[in-house]
């Protein structure tokens, strides 16, 4: 399986929000479920715009969720 | 299922398009080859036109009516990159048709195609892309790049 270099902690953010479920988190960011799964599996590096949707509904700045980790070469 | 309805779309369209195609092309080119039943041709695409129609139709009714059927960024991602592999591999195919054209207007070369067969080589390209197509849109879901 191919994982992008865009690192995240959503699961552990929806977690800590009530158990948000990975439908509600994507009926507020205005994407499928599968996207968000797929987002947390690192195998899609999503839109800056989703990005941002997606740091607003847990409330957290975009470097809060999001990070960069170049694989090594 | 974790399957988004565009990836659905993709293999309904996939599995039908080949069906038709398979059942298609065969016949067209044999009514292009005889070539004196032209009239046959355009009947065969009118009922394997409709017929994928239908079938699409159907198929997209019944896959909206289980679920959510609203596509993302990531359906347009896939779905663009998709179309530029397809488009690859249908300037391969109308490149090969035409130079076959070229080819065989050297005498003794390879033999001539009629205006019928080019007619039907060319839908068969545009066919095989968007065979193409589909079947990179499901890679990429699958794989999920």
């Amino acid at each position: 399986m191919v994982r992008t270099s865009v690192r995240n902690n959503i699961r552990a953010l929806r977690f800590n929000h009530d158990e948000m479920t990975q439908q509600e988190l994507a009926d507020k960011v205005g994407v499928t479920r599968q996207t968000i799964a797929a987002i947390e599996k690192q195998k899609y590096s999503p839109s800056l715009e989703a990005a941002f949707k997606i740091a607003a509904v847990f409330g957290e700045p975009l470097d809060a969720v999001f990070s960069y980790e170049p694989a090594s070469r | 299922m974790n399957v988004t309805f565009s990836e659905k779309s993709a293999w309904g369209s996939l599995l039908a398009l080949a069906l038709v195609a398979y059942w298609y092309f065969p016949r067209a080119f044999a009514v292009a080859s005889s070539g004196d039943e032209p009239v046959k041709l355009v009947v065969l695409s009118i009922i394997c036109t409709v017929v994928l129609i239908l079938v699409e139709v159907v198929y997209h009714v019944i896959i909206a009516s289980n679920g959510r059927s609203s596509s993302d960024e990531r359906d347009a991602l896939f779905d663009l990159k998709a179309s530029r592999n397809a488009g690859f591999v249908l300037g391969f195919g109308l490149f090969s048709l035409v130079g076959h054209i070229i080819l065989s207007s050297i005498p003794e070369s390879v033999p001539r195609l009629g205006t019928l067969s080019i007619a039907v080589w060319i839908l068969l390209a545009v066919t095989v892309s968007e065979i193409a197509k589909l079947g990179f849109q499901i890679y990429y879901y699958r794989a999920g790049c």
